[in-house]
């Protein structure tokens, strides 16, 4: 089992490696080869470590990886149920983009450098999901923010695509201060960096610690999956290759802020204070991205938005003490949003680089092997009944309404209204995108795609629309899901609903998907870009939020910049040392005054010394 | 036996005369009146050291003021000489117009 | 205090007073007769200190021939017309007072409290005969080095002053 694990984190970044060393000197379909198989051979040993091991905890050491004085610490490696699906999901959602990829960068010449970077992020994705050493995660963690920083600026010769990497760096960086922070603190407390340790010996924290602890994990993970406040830097992030859309931003890096969260439960759940809160961010990023994907112009963005709108899903799910709905939902996410990112990026080469749904149209009719996939996609995010999304959404909104306090049934609120509007968004953009218009596309002005871009979509259509049955609440196969996941600490199987109330909120959900599915159709049908008037400028800037942080945070920290540079660096100190070097100037030009070649000069400053030994031996003289 | 003044008075009129004369060839700028500044200090030593010969009862402190006139003397007359030479040389006696060492 | 301690304040009132008269004049000339009778008060007050012979040496070397040899040169170089009362200015008098007078503090303080022995000297006087004597007997060496000294001192006026012919006389 060891080295099954062992094996399934050192073929991505053997992968990597070799990529990076020698992957120039190769022909172009050997390195291609060589990233996909890295990310293929951890798909088999994924498999091979499911069957084997999947259902039990087992706990493995690596490598003995620090050791100062009498601390240490260790790759260890915790793969429960947890990570066994995690892992497999990953791996498989890899494997899948890579061969995107490689059509879809077929015209690329730096395919070396993306595919390095790939399989690098690929390898710390699973680091994240198997270590047990918080510093180990901590390895990991940083290494996806980087890889994401590289892949965002993969196109960094046009200056917008670089920035837009440097402000994800940047935002999730700000996550990254709190989760040091929390790990300081971790081990301050229990004097152990060990995730298995740590959760079984969390009872005895006080509220206070406990909350502290949670909300600083809350900041954490809202930088890197993306949720208030720290949203701003995903939709910038769609500068990148759509395959990074859909691998980072869509299945992996924005659900690994949720995972931890999951993996470190039974210190978050200690504190109802933070489980409030963490619900609460949920709730809202849900409503305020849902709000924002209405107004989107740019078929990535709409989806970008979506991204944020659903993680906040999973981050209430965690608010709502049901870590197995959170879970199930991720899994739905990554197939029907990695599904939609790649549908979207066979649509954009097609139309030769076209990001604006208003300029599309036509595409059933003339690219009819993706309208199928990306329709399935659209109605798994839409969570029409019975298709996927529909059960993982309607568990979290079951799990939101049976919490005891008050403020959840705000919360299901808010979730439900997004709900709606997760349908609203997601089929005006498939109308614009696909439905017959009179000004849409033309068959001249779409390109053919490799057929390869196309066949990777079905596989994750098929588990967009079947997904539910991973776990159905009743019928053969129940809840397979979630008697898996019930050693987990802190799962809990089942919700404590009663059967009334479950098929209420069930059917309730469904007739509002409906309801808002044929208002959709009403007013979408024909694609209507300027439908919001005076509210489309607020909408489709997220309520202004990167202009608030550019004049009240950015604008600021530069002037600051600049007064230190300007006024303390280069006024005062460059300044100071040349007032100081002017000063010295003057002081020996004051010396120099006394070299006059002049007699007179010499002479009084031989009385001048005389009189300086005469005052010398009269005071030395004891007296 | 008759007494005259302490000795520390004979030292000090001879420091008062000292510093006349060096105030004189300190603070004049011709040349001529450097050289009386020195003949100056060198009366004073001599007046010291006649003090000295009185209050130790010997008289080498006599004998050493001969010598001193003898010194005096003879730069006097190679100072002067000196001076004659560079006047006739630059053509000025002030001590602030040979500053070719100016630095 | 003896009459001969008055003596003595007298004189060197009289020395003081001439010698800084001397060195303030503007005009050498002035200057110079000042410190001549300067000099013959020291003389007198090598007397008073018990030494006639020194004191008629000081008048014959000191006022008689270096003044007057000062004199000679004075009257022999031709100076511009404004340097002839080349003098001193204030400003010029400034740090020599300053110093001076730190000076002239220090040493009085020491010399009244460390100096010399208690009580007034002894009032005794080197007869001339014993003093030659004296001087031939035990410094018979620097004696000749002296007179060698005022040898070398005459090759070399000689030779700085002989000049060529130009000079005024």
């Amino acid at each position: 089992m060891e080295t099954v694990l062992l094996l399934l984190l050192l073929f991505p970044l053997g992968g990597a490696l070799l990529n990076a060393t020698v992957g120039r000197l190769l022909p172009r379909r050997a390195s291609e080869a060589i990233a996909c198989a890295g990310v293929l051979g951890a798909l088999v040993m994924a498999v091979i470590a499911f069957i084997r091991g999947g259902g039990s905890t087992q706990h493995l050491t690596f490598f003995p990886w620090i050791q100062v004085g009498d601390f240490a610490a260790a790759m260890d490696v915790s793969y429960d149920p947890l990570a066994a699906v995690m892992v497999l999901m990953v791996t498989f959602v890899s494997s899948l983009i890579h061969l995107y990829s490689v059509a879809f960068m077929r015209d690329d010449g730096d395919y070396v450098r993306y595919f390095c970077y790939l399989n690098l992020f690929v390898f710390s994705m699973l680091v994240i999901t198997l270590a047990d050493n918080l510093l180990f995660v901590y390895l990991g963690w940083e290494g996806v923010g980087f890889c994401s920083y590289a892949l965002i600026g993969f196109w960094y010769t046009d200056a917008a695509n670089a920035d837009a990497g440097r402000k994800a760096f940047i935002v999730t960086r700000l996550g990254d201060v709190a989760l040091g922070v929390a790990l300081a603190l971790f081990f301050a407390l229990f004097q152990s960096f060990s995730i298995t340790y740590i959760n079984a010996h969390a009872v005895g924290l006080s509220p206070a610690l406990a909350t502290a602890l949670a909300l600083l994990l809350l900041w954490a993970a809202a930088g890197k999956s993306a949720q208030l406040p720290l949203t701003v830097w995903l939709p910038d992030a769609m500068a990148g290759p759509t395959p990074v859309s859909a691998l980072i931003h869509a299945a992996t890096m924005v659900t690994a802020g949720v995972y931890l969260l999951m993996r470190l439960f039974p210190v978050v759940a200690l504190s109802p204070t933070a489980m409030m809160i963490i619900a609460g961010v949920g709730a809202v990023t849900i409503l305020y991205a849902s709000l924002a994907a209405l107004a989107q112009v740019d078929i990535k963005r709409v989806l970008a938005y979506s991204t944020i709108s659903q993680v906040g899903y999973m981050i209430l799910a965690v608010g709502a003490a049901d870590i197995i709905g959170g879970m199930f939902h991720l899994l739905s996410h990554a197939f029907f949003k990695a599904l939609l990112f790649l549908g979207a990026g066979c649509v954009i080469q097609a139309l030769e680089e076209e990001h604006d749904i208003f300029k599309m149209g036509n595409l059933r009719r003339l690219l009819p092997q993706v309208y199928w996939p990306f329709l399935i996609g659209a109605l798994s995010l839409s969570a029409l009944p019975m298709i996927g999304g529909f059960f993982s959404k309607d568990r979290i909104l079951e799990a939101a309404f049976m919490q005891p306090q008050a403020i959840y049934k705000v919360y299901w609120a808010l979730a439900t209204v997004a709900a709606g509007l997760t349908v609203m968004y997601t089929f005006r953009m498939f109308f614009a995108a696909f439905l017959e218009r009179p000004d849409g596309r033309t068959p001249e002005t779409v390109k053919p795609i490799p057929r390869l871009m196309v066949w990777v979509l079905w596989p994750l259509a098929i588990l967009a629309l079947g997904d539910g049955l991973l776990n159905l609440p009743g019928g053969p196969g129940k809840m397979l899901l979630a008697n898996f996941f019930a050693t987990v600490p802190g799962a809990r199987p089942d919700l404590g609903a009663s059967p009334a109330v479950s098929w209420g909120l069930g059917l309730g959900g469904a007739a509002l998907v409906l309801a808002a599915l044929g208002l959709t159709y009403l007013l979408f049908r024909r694609p209507r870009p300027d439908i919001w008037g005076r509210l489309q400028d607020p909408l489709c800037s997220a309520f202004y939020l990167d202009r608030l942080y550019l004049k009240c945070i950015a604008r600021p920290y530069e002037y600051l910049a600049g007064v230190l540079w300007r006024d303390v660096d280069e006024g005062g100190v460059d300044r100071g040392l040349e007032k100081a070097a002017g000063g010295f100037k003057i002081l020996s030009g004051f010396m120099g005054l006394w070299t006059t070649g002049r007699l007179s000069t010499y002479l009084i400053m031989l009385f001048f010394g005389l009189t300086v030994m005469f005052t010398v031996l009269a005071m030395s003289w004891n007296w | 036996m008759p007494t005259i003044v302490p000795y520390s008075h004979v030292l000090i009129l001879a420091a008062i005369l000292f510093l006349l004369g060096a105030g004189c060839a300190v603070a004049r700028r011709n040349l001529l009146m450097i050289l009386i500044g020195v003949e100056v200090m060198l009366s004073a030593g001599g007046l010291a050291f006649i003090g000295a010969a009185m209050r130790w009862q010997h008289l080498d402190g006599q004998a050493f003021v001969i010598f001193i006139m003898a010194v005096a003397a003879s730069e006097v007359a190679v100072g002067l000489a000196l001076i004659v030479y560079s006047q006739r040389r630059s053509g000025t006696l002030a001590a602030d117009r040979y500053d070719l060492m100016k630095g | 205090m003896s009459i001969y301690a008055v003596m003595f304040y007298v004189l060197g009132a009289v020395i003081v007073a001439a010698t800084a008269l001397a060195i303030t004049r503007p005009n050498v000339m002035h200057a110079i007769v000042c410190l001549a009778l300067s000099f013959v008060a020291t003389a007198l007050l090598f007397y008073l200190l018990g030494a006639p012979f020194l004191a008629v040496l000081e008048v014959v070397i000191y006022a008689g021939a270096i003044m007057v040899l000062f004199l000679f040169i004075v009257m022999m170089l031709e100076t511009k017309p404004d340097e002839k009362i080349l003098g001193p200015s204030r400003r010029q008098w400034l740090p020599v007072l300053a110093l001076g007078g730190v000076c002239l503090i220090v040493m009085v303080v020491f010399l009244l409290l460390a100096a010399g022995g208690p009580g007034p000297l002894p009032l005794v006087t080197a007869a001339p005969l014993a003093f030659g004597r004296f001087l031939f007997q035990k410094y018979w060496l620097a004696v000749e080095i002296a007179s060698f000294l005022l040898f070398v001192a005459l090759v070399g006026a000689l030779y700085l002053g002989r000049g060529d012919g130009t000079t005024g006389g």
